[in-house]
């Protein structure tokens, strides 16, 4: 290895990297700006959205309720409901005229003071398919609740019995976190998948450039004359493609940093609380040093795949697959109960993302970070190996393979050979 | 004193998924002698270019020996191509560097003393005619302007042999002649040179000794002379025709 050739082969790759749109657009503005004003434009339009449909009268008939009854009033009085009427209410339901028909089957009970027989069944038929009808639904049941609860109380008031000599029991809640916990909870779980999916495509263009690329430019010749040995090309070319996966990832990781903490912050002061958001302090170094195995990781897995190609189309298709293996981990992990066991330490990438999100929380669990870093750390070393051991098959190195790394991997097993 | 150049008994055999193993290069034998123009003058796929980058180390022999002022292709590598400069048609430069950065890297990679790239790089820059455009990114220029670049890319770091791998293909007629031109100027410095081209014309013009390389085997290696001796004929074209339509043996260790 020669220190002073891998940073003047470095510095040239980096150099040239610079000034190719592609690569400047995919490592440094995609995470730096398109990610938050994707989030931005995200929340925006779930608030604009949420904001319709909570204005959106709900159209509901009631069928066999009196109407001087006091729970009819109530009902004309919200103006989130408006009382229609229909002589084919189910049709109208499924045609989506209607959203709720609501039926009080009185039993056979004297009547109460309200109108209503003192035991009543009310049925709600509602067509769950539609979000209108489903939220018309909630609605009407969130009111006969109220309204049955007001009403009972009311009744045992008039018998002389309290509240709480009838409530057998209640729950009561208490959340011990506090806000700046609970802000933390959502920076873990969403931080973690944004700084992966950046990590992966800030190396993605570079890893494709510095391999694929260098064939579809005719340069990999002139890389092969170089007075230099091949690893310290191999090393250069590495090494660049890990920085601008960790540029990449670091860059969003603060972007997305203060655009969810300005978005954060609104919902909790409206929920009466003035918290800062922010990761602490003690868990940057854990975040960095996880960003840079990944980014070690996923550079080093993009450039192997990317060598099969022969020009930069075949590289995206080599490299995507592994793309979307980098993903699943994502799927699970705003899984309900999601504990950082040892098992999961093992399993690579999903430990990161497990690690990132509790660093973010401000837990750290020693011996879990301890195997996280030696997994990945093996993992990296398998391959780099793997990428070393690739550059003694001639036909892969210059460039006169065609096929995918599975392909080639077969046709080394179908002809057992040692290296040509 | 030992050629600068030296292949005994050079072989590169090639796999294919469906043609099976393919004979590129079979058991040739040349040397280069110092401050000379070789001529590889053969065909399309007679085996020129698979010699060319064995000789620079760019894929390794399958048989036989080939060593560059004294350093074994194989083992030596490194020290083959720090000797070397290797240019050819099909051979790019980095677009997104301009023209000083391209010479400047390769002067450094290949070794050339640190202290001296800046002086060597601006009397390469003043010999090619490229100050006009030496701070423009390469793939803003033209053909005729990449192709000095890339000349003067092979030789930033001064190396002792060149070789031009059928340096005139694609290149219109004018731009054919300064690559001569370039090559010439490169002899009266004193460098070795091993050339390869299917042109006859130029092998003609520049080489001091052509070998016709034909089916991977050298056919005859002499001077032009000795090969319009050899055959009674006088153009290299007939020449050539005599020795691929008649391989009797082939002349592989003159």
């Amino acid at each position: 290895m020669n220190l002073r050739d891998i940073r003047i082969l470095y510095l040239r790759e980096l150099r040239s990297a610079l000034r190719d749109r592609t690569i400047v657009t995919g490592s440094i503005l995609v995470p730096l700006l398109l990610y938050p004003m994707i989030l931005w434009l995200a929340y925006a339009g779930f608030t604009f959205v949420s904001g319709q449909s909570a204005d959106l009268k709900s159209r509901v008939m009631f069928k066999d309720i009196p109407l001087a009854n006091a729970f009819v009033k109530q009902l004309q009085t919200d103006p989130r409901i408006e009382l229609q009427t229909s002589s084919v209410p189910q049709h109208d339901i499924r045609n989506g005229t209607l959203d709720a028909l609501v039926e009080f089957i009185p039993s056979d009970s004297p009547s109460g003071p309200s109108g209503l027989g003192a035991n009543f069944k009310a049925k709600i038929t509602y067509d769950e398919s539609r979000d209108r009808s489903d939220t018309a639904e909630s609605r009407i049941e969130q009111k006969i609740v109220e309204y049955r609860t007001k009403d009972l109380e009311r009744r045992a008031g008039q018998l002389g019995i309290s509240t709480a000599a009838y409530q057998d029991f209640w729950v009561d809640t208490a959340n011990v976190s506090s806000n700046r916990e609970m802000a933390r909870f959502f920076l873990g779980l969403m931080l973690p998948t944004f700084l992966l999916v950046m990590l992966a495509t800030g190396a993605m263009h570079p890893a494709i450039d510095s391999t694929a690329g260098e064939r579809e430019n005719s340069t990999w010749e002139t890389v092969m004359t170089l007075a230099t040995r091949r690893s310290n090309v191999l090393i250069a070319k590495y090494l660049y493609v890990a920085t601008m996966s960790f540029m990449a990832g670091l860059l969003n990781l603060i972007a997305m940093m203060f655009s969810l903490r300005a978005m954060l912050t609104p919902i909790f002061r409206r929920n009466g609380s003035d918290v800062s958001i922010s990761i602490p302090l003690q868990s940057i170094p854990i975040i960095l040093l996880g960003a840079l195995l990944m980014a070690l990781l996923v550079s080093a897995v993009m450039m192997i795949l990317a060598s099969f190609a022969r020009t930069f189309k075949e590289g995206q298709s080599m490299v995507s697959p592994f793309y979307v293996v980098i993903m699943i981990p994502l799927m699970f992990l705003s899984a309900p109960g999601l504990e950082f066991t040892t098992k999961l330490a093992l399993i690579p990438i999903m430990n990161v993302t497990m690690m990132f999100r509790e660093a973010i929380q401000g837990t750290y669990h020693w011996p879990m970070i301890g195997i996280t870093v030696s997994v990945e750390l093996v993992c990296i070393a398998a391959a780099m190996f793997t990428a070393t051991s690739l550059l003694r098959y001639e036909d892969l190195v210059t460039g006169t393979h065609s096929g995918s790394f599975l392909k080639f991997v077969l046709a080394g097993i179908k002809r057992r050979g040692s290296p040509r | 004193m030992t050629a600068p150049i030296s292949v005994r008994d050079l072989s590169k055999t090639f796999y294919d998924e469906g043609r099976g193993e393919i004979p590129a290069v079979n058991s040739i034998s040349f040397e280069c002698h110092e401050g000379e123009v070789f001529g590889l003058l053969g065909a399309n796929g007679a085996g020129k270019t698979t010699t060319l980058r064995m000789l620079s180390t760019i894929i390794t022999p399958s048989s036989g020996a080939a060593s560059v002022l004294g350093h074994d292709v194989v083992t030596e590598a490194e020290g083959v191509r720090k000797n070397l400069g290797f240019y050819s048609a099909s051979t790019a430069l980095y677009p997104r560097l301009t023209a000083r950065e391209t010479i400047e890297f390769f002067a450094r990679i290949n070794q050339y003393p640190a202290d001296y790239v800046t002086g060597r790089v601006n009397s390469l820059i003043d010999r090619f005619g490229i100050s006009k455009y030496a701070n423009s990114r390469v793939d803003r220029l033209s053909s005729g302007m990449k192709q000095k670049v890339s000349i003067a890319r092979t030789i930033a770091h001064d190396p002792r042999i060149v070789i031009f791998d059928e340096p005139t293909v694609g290149l219109d007629v004018l731009n054919a002649l300064e690559v001569q031109e370039s090559i010439r100027q490169l002899r009266s410095e004193g460098k070795t040179i091993i050339f390869s081209t299917h042109i006859m014309s130029e092998a003609e013009k520049l080489c001091d000794r052509i070998a016709i390389i034909h089916g991977g085997r050298i056919l005859a290696c002499d001077t032009l002379a000795n090969l319009r001796a050899a055959t009674s004929e006088h153009y290299l074209e007939d020449i050539f025709v005599h020795y691929v339509k008649d391989p009797v043996d082939p002349v592989n260790r003159k």
